[in-house]
């Protein structure tokens, strides 16, 4: 039973993210593998989001926030940080792959 | 010497006379718009990746609220702007044709390059581009002048 549930359970990814970048600032997935993604700020508000994926999570100054999906698409998708952090805001980004 | 002399009154006068800053005039700004239009601004035949849905509406609206709202208002009607018709050139009415008669991916292109000599600053990098897409579909949808009040910043 222990071994199903396993087997049944979320991937954890945990990224941090500090103005201007995420770490890590690649991850792979694979395609229909249920994901909990951990978001921790070191610093000022930020967010992450992947359009394509329909994923949005933000998190607070110093703060962890969590999202659950499931991708469904193949591919590499680019996700940006979704709150406001300063000037390098716009390339703060984070590569997720998508394989089968 | 006296040459020299008159050169360093001319370099003090150049201030006070030379970079006085007068509104332009009516064929200037004709002009200029004109040039923008065709051959300054580039990316005209980009397309916008984003479709004008509620949802990219409101996404551009709140990208749109952290960068630009200081000059052109929370409407992209300069409402609430107190210097925006005291620059030279004055701030744009975002909602005018001289800007929305540029292609969607002029706007995009100003928006990351900026306009020189103007106050406009380029925004690459401090915007993503998908953050900067939905600006544009916000600006082909802005609300009437006025009816979203003037930027919290100012009213302090």
């Amino acid at each position: 039973m222990q071994k199903v549930h396993a087997e049944n359970a979320p991937r954890h990814i945990e990224v941090t993210a500090k103005r201007f970048g995420f770490e890590p600032a690649e991850i792979t997935l694979k395609k229909g593998e249920p994901v909990d993604l951990i978001l921790k700020s070191t610093d000022v508000s930020h967010g992450l989001r992947f359009r394509e994926l329909n994923v949005d999570v933000k998190v607070g100054k110093g703060g962890t926030s969590e999202v659950h999906f499931t991708p469904n698409l193949t591919g590499t998708f680019v996700g940006h940080c979704s709150v406001f952090c300063g000037s390098g805001h716009g390339s703060m980004t984070l590569k997720l792959h998508v394989v089968d | 010497m006296q040459r020299i002399a008159y050169f360093a009154l001319a370099a003090l006068l150049l201030p006070a006379i030379g970079c006085k800053a007068n509104p332009p005039s009516g064929i200037e700004t004709r002009v200029v718009t004109s040039a923008k239009h065709h051959f300054f601004v580039g990316n005209k035949k980009q397309k916008n990746p984003l479709a004008s849905t509620p949802d990219t509406i409101a996404d551009g609206k709140e990208a749109f609220s952290h960068y630009c709202v200081a000059c052109h208002g929370m409407d992209g009607q300069n409402t609430g702007v107190p210097f925006a018709d005291r620059m030279s050139p004055p701030v744009p009415s975002l909602a005018s044709r001289d800007v929305q008669d540029y292609s969607d991916g002029q706007l995009k292109w100003v928006i990351d390059y900026g306009i020189w000599p103007s106050g406009m600053p380029g925004a690459k990098g401090t915007l993503s581009d998908d953050e900067i897409w939905s600006i544009v579909v916000y600006l082909r949808h802005l609300p009437p002048a006025g009816s979203l009040g003037e930027p919290e910043m100012y009213s302090h």
